[in-house]
């Protein structure tokens, strides 16, 4: 069983974010970046799917960006994962989802994976498109916001969010391509033994331009903060009249009191 | 030269910061009141390898390095110094003399409990009448046959209730003052150690600072460390490498308060603006952080040094003097900016400050320290 789980390394989101002189990101000074949340779930669903099956099961971890992508990896790697790839590019910003699956896909195809694992989205661009595009390009079956995974033989049984707090379950055969949602299963930290052992494990590096050949099919116009809104609503008055309309209003558009 | 942390060091401080915010910073005010960290707890740091940070693999550590160590206190200690020094004096006081001065044989029995947690370890030197004068130990062993026969009394022993394995330090001839000091070490299980209470205390009130009376305590030869005679330096030089895990705990304190006075003051508003838009809070907050990054070049300065094997003594006791005062002076202001807010348990503040000030006590006070790095100037 070869997997390949594609993660991302985000900023801090409690960080301040201020738009780049560019205009089209964020301006990446001073912040700390960590592995995207979703995709914590992935690596950590990749390391359930080897410790099921044992020995046989080998997982690379893969990550493009510029070297503090790297410690993204190390922590893939202390948590389980066999081997890192960094496809280097240092400005994977201006680059649409279509040319980052693209790259993934160009690195993958041939190598015969039978199980490509990867966050529903990024917590930085959240295009959720990545992993479906892998998919396709790869010829793959494909499906989204996990929050439950099942491995039998060839099969994969998947349970999915949707909306609405509705699940579905889907069932589909190897290779495929999933796409994790929080709460899919409870991460492991890397314990300090581990963090040593990944020192010893085998890191991979790549230029992008080895892996890119498609032009973007999306360019970003322009970031910009919101306008402020203003203050939201303040209810004043007789305590039992607002007391009724908080509950209405509760009602009416939220699923709190439904 | 380089100032940054290496991608490993960023990815150990990133995950024991992540176990943390999850594990331990939601019951640090439990812990506190208490009295007490939850045996679960300690199993899911043991399991985490936070005790056997640096200690070799062949002896069941992690293998890491001293700054490896260093940064896991400090990252613990920033949501709880109890736990903090938990970790610092079972490492530093009772695994490290261990590794550095046992024999192949003791650190094959010893370390492998150790550095997985299964026994918790301590550090058994101070006496009611021999504190920082060390040479003045009154605690007497004797030899009988295959053991040596130990009595006396022993306090502030931190980690002392979890009766793990101790490193006792006695006197075979009082009269020979430091030069007749030995150190063993002790199963605190063992029959004729009578825990005799666990301290009540101003902070750290999760960390056990345990008294013992030892009552014809009975060790096997085979586990007196060193050498006789050789305890007075195995002392000091264990406190050298003390104090690391102490710089460590205190920055992580101050750290710990400043973030959580720095987030209030742009929360808290008074006279219709955030209290950070007031010189009065803004210079605070530039003194607190100016000595917190001072704290930090000096402890990761010594865990280096200790690193590689270069003389670390002044250094050490450089970086506790001055992150201990750090703590105490942080979490002071700390308190202060959040004003009546923050003499109330919630805001935790007022608990940090609480812990802050063991930091300029054990493991040798500030005076001790100064003296130490006066001497190394002078002599």
């Amino acid at each position: 069983m070869k997997m390949l789980v594609c993660i991302k390394q985000v900023p801090d989101m409690e960080s301040r974010f201020r738009v780049n002189s560019e205009g089209i990101w964020y301006d990446e000074q001073d912040l700390a970046f960590r592995m995207n949340e979703y995709d914590e779930y992935a690596v950590e669903q990749a390391i359930r799917v080897k410790e099921q099956l044992g020995g046989a099961a080998d997982i690379t971890i893969l990550s493009i960006g510029p070297d503090r992508v790297v410690e993204a990896i190390k922590k893939g790697l202390a948590m389980g994962s066999d081997r890192g790839v960094h496809i280097k590019d240092e400005h994977l910003y201006q680059k649409d989802p279509w040319q980052v699956a693209s790259v993934i896909a160009a690195f993958a195809r041939g190598k015969n994976f039978d199980l490509v694992f990867t966050g529903l989205q990024s917590q930085d661009r959240g295009s959720a498109q990545v992993g479906v595009i892998v998919a396709e390009l790869l010829g793959y079956a494909c499906a989204t916001t996990l929050v439950g995974f099942e491995l039998s033989g060839e099969v994969v049984t998947a349970r999915r969010e949707l909306e609405g707090g509705i699940r579905g379950i889907v069932k589909f055969k190897l290779p495929a391509v999933v796409t994790c949602q929080l709460g899919l299963n409870n991460p492991r930290y890397p314990t300090l033994p581990n963090i040593m052992k990944a020192k010893q494990k085998e890191l991979l590096a790549f230029p992008i331009m080895g892996f890119l050949s498609e032009e973007s099919a999306t360019a970003t116009e322009r970031m910009y903060p919101p306008e402020k809104k203003g203050r939201g609503l303040v209810l004043e008055g007789d305590i039992n009249e607002t007391a009724d309309k908080l509950v209405s209003i509760l009602k009416e558009k939220t699923t709190v009191l439904r | 030269m380089d100032f940054e942390l290496s991608q490993d060091h960023k990815v150990l401080q990133s995950s024991v910061r992540d176990f943390v915010e999850k594990e331990i910073k939601p019951i640090a005010i439990q812990i506190d009141e208490a009295h007490h960290i939850p045996e679960q707890l300690v199993l899911k740091m043991r399991e985490m390898g936070l005790l056997g940070s640096y200690l070799p693999e062949a002896y069941g550590g992690a293998g890491l390095d001293i700054l490896s160590y260093a940064i896991v206190v400090e990252e613990v200690s920033k949501a709880c110094g109890s736990s903090g020094v938990l970790i610092s004096a079972h490492t530093s006081l009772a695994c490290d003399p261990i590794y550095q001065f046992g024999t192949e044989e003791q650190k094959k029995k010893h370390l492998p409990p150790l550095v997985t947690g299964e026994k918790i370890g301590s550090f058994l030197l101070t006496e009611p009448e021999a504190g920082s004068d060390v040479a003045g130990l009154a605690t007497t062993y004797q030899k009988d046959g295959e053991n040596y026969v130990i009595n006396g009394n022993k306090i502030f022993v931190t980690n002392g209730g979890y009766r793990g394995t101790g490193i006792l330090f006695a006197s075979m001839d009082r009269s020979l003052k430091h030069k007749g000091i030995s150190a063993f070490i002790v199963d605190l299980e063992s029959e004729g150690v009578e825990l005799l209470r666990n301290e009540n205390k101003l902070g750290i009130r999760g960390s056990y600072t345990t008294a013992f009376a030892l009552d014809n305590l009975r060790v096997p030869t085979e586990n007196l460390l060193g050498s006789e005679g050789q305890g007075f330096k195995i002392a000091m030089e264990t406190l050298n490498g003390g104090r690391i895990g102490i710089g460590a705990q205190a920055l992580g304190i101050a750290e710990g308060a400043f973030e959580r006075a720095l987030a209030y003051s742009k929360e808290r508003k008074q006279f219709g603006h955030p209290i950070s838009e007031l010189q009065a809070i803004q210079f605070k907050l530039a003194d607190m952080y100016t000595r917190i990054e001072t704290s930090k070049l000096i402890v990761y300065r010594s865990a280096w040094l200790k690193e590689n094997k270069k003389p670390y003594a002044a250094e050490s006791a450089m970086c506790k003097l001055h992150a201990s005062e750090t703590a105490t002076y942080v979490t002071n202001e700390a308190i202060q900016i959040h004003g009546g807010y923050g003499y109330v348990t919630e805001y935790e503040v007022e608990r940090m400050y609480r812990d802050a000030k063991i930091t300029e006590i054990y493991e040798g006070t500030s005076e001790v320290q100064r003296l130490i790095i006066s001497r190394a100037l002078l002599s």
